[in-house]
């Protein structure tokens, strides 16, 4: 791995204390904890292993309610569609439907599923996400889109969050990068398989939409 | 030729050029497929590759992969599965990965001031190597002093079963399973 351990930074250093004291106070969210445990999207619910389909690899904190992510996603990265098959995600022992996508097309594309989450008492708010590149595939049929395979520059997966992490780093966000090691492979409808490098980004957002 | 020959020739062409474009290298199967053989993966030097074999579970390898990118493994995939839908995707029942032990341990999840944003690890020994469970016990990491073997399935059981599986790929004959360590 090109990126020593010590990258895997704690979020909760990223946060200074005074904003975490004024994200409690006046945001007043129903303080539960961040649930790290199933680090995947489903396609169905109950969450299984067996029903897994993307790694969750990127997670919205401070203000990161689903709809301030998705808004300043559309903002930042400049995805404003919003098609896509519905996929589902665990919280606490419970299996959800995503709140929202967001995709920079509709052929080859970037694209984001969210599911907003429980509020953390040093996270702040929070929304959990899947985030890749797909190819839009023809044949075999029936296909559609396919996250890309891993290669040179990564899979699918790690391009998807790299492209958040460097339109947010740029517009001023704190981004960081924390281990979770959810490398499991999956099989695309091309045949590919594609899976996440086991780094999820950790994306501060701030109160105000753009 | 008439005039609906000549479209339905068109098309043929388009589907053609569609499906080379879908998978990147004109490839038309949807098949499992890999980066490496088997027997490319038995002379793979860079790392001491093991595998479970290659049936496990009544599960057979179905792909081996290779990744040197932002992620540095081997990958050895057992058993298969649909993608539903439009823009799905599936897990396979079982696999397992075998990393450098510099690029992934158990230092890789960070102190305790990270522990609310990382998955927590349940220690564990697995065939008198350190380890850990993960994921409520779907994915197993097995320490060794060269590598860390990831093993990822359906439940605690599967993984237990793949871990007691595992054995050294070069020394391994393609159906022989004698020698179980995993000192490769």
């Amino acid at each position: 791995m090109s990126r020593p351990i010590a990258a895997a930074i704690a979020v909760a250093a990223v946060l200074p204390a005074s904003l975490v004291g004024a994200l409690v106070c006046s945001a007043e969210p129903a303080l539960a904890h961040f649930d790290a445990g199933d680090a995947y999207t489903h396609s169905d619910c109950p969450a299984t292993a067996s029903n897994r389909v993307d790694p969750v690899n990127v997670v919205f904190t401070g203000w990161g309610t689903w709809g301030r992510a998705a808004s300043q996603i559309e903002t930042h990265a400049g995805w404003d569609a919003t098609s896509g098959s519905t996929q589902f995600f665990a919280d606490h022992g419970g299996c959800y439907s995503l709140h929202a996508q967001r995709a920079s097309g509709e052929g080859s594309r970037f694209h984001v599923r969210l599911r907003g989450q429980h509020p953390d008492p040093t996270l702040g708010w929070t929304a959990t996400g899947g985030v890749h590149h797909e190819d839009l595939v023809f044949f075999p049929a029936p296909c559609g889109h396919a996250v890309d395979s891993n290669g040179a520059g990564g899979s699918g997966f790690d391009m998807g969050r790299a492209e958040l992490e460097l339109v947010f780093a740029a517009a001023g966000h704190a981004v960081e990068r924390v281990w979770w090691g959810n490398t499991q492979s999956f099989r695309q409808c091309d045949g590919d398989y594609a899976a996440s490098d086991g780094w999820t980004a950790f994306i501060l957002l701030h109160q105000v939409n753009h | 030729m008439t005039g609906t020959a000549v479209a339905l020739a068109l098309c043929a062409a388009a589907l053609s050029v569609l499906a080379a474009c879908g998978t990147g290298d004109g490839r038309q199967g949807a098949e499992p497929r890999g980066d490496l053989t088997l027997d490319e993966a038995r002379a793979f030097d860079e790392l001491p590759l093991v595998y479970a074999g290659e049936l496990v579970d009544g599960l057979p390898l179905t792909a081996i992969l290779r990744r040197d990118d932002t992620a540095r493994y081997v990958s050895f995939v057992y058993g298969d599965c649909r993608p539903t839908g439009g823009d799905g995707a599936c897990a396979p029942p079982a696999e397992v990965q075998v990393w450098p032990a510099g690029a992934r341990n158990l230092d890789s999840y960070g102190s305790a001031t990270a522990a609310q944003v990382t998955p927590v690890p349940e220690p564990t020994t697995i065939r008198g190597l350190p380890g850990a469970f993960f994921d409520d016990g779907r994915r197993l990491e097995i320490y060794t002093p060269w590598t860390t073997i990831v093993l990822f399935a359906h439940s605690r059981d599967h993984v237990l079963t793949v871990a007691a599986a595992l054995r050294c790929l070069a020394r391994a004959p393609p159906s022989e399973s004698g020698n179980r360590t995993l000192d490769c």
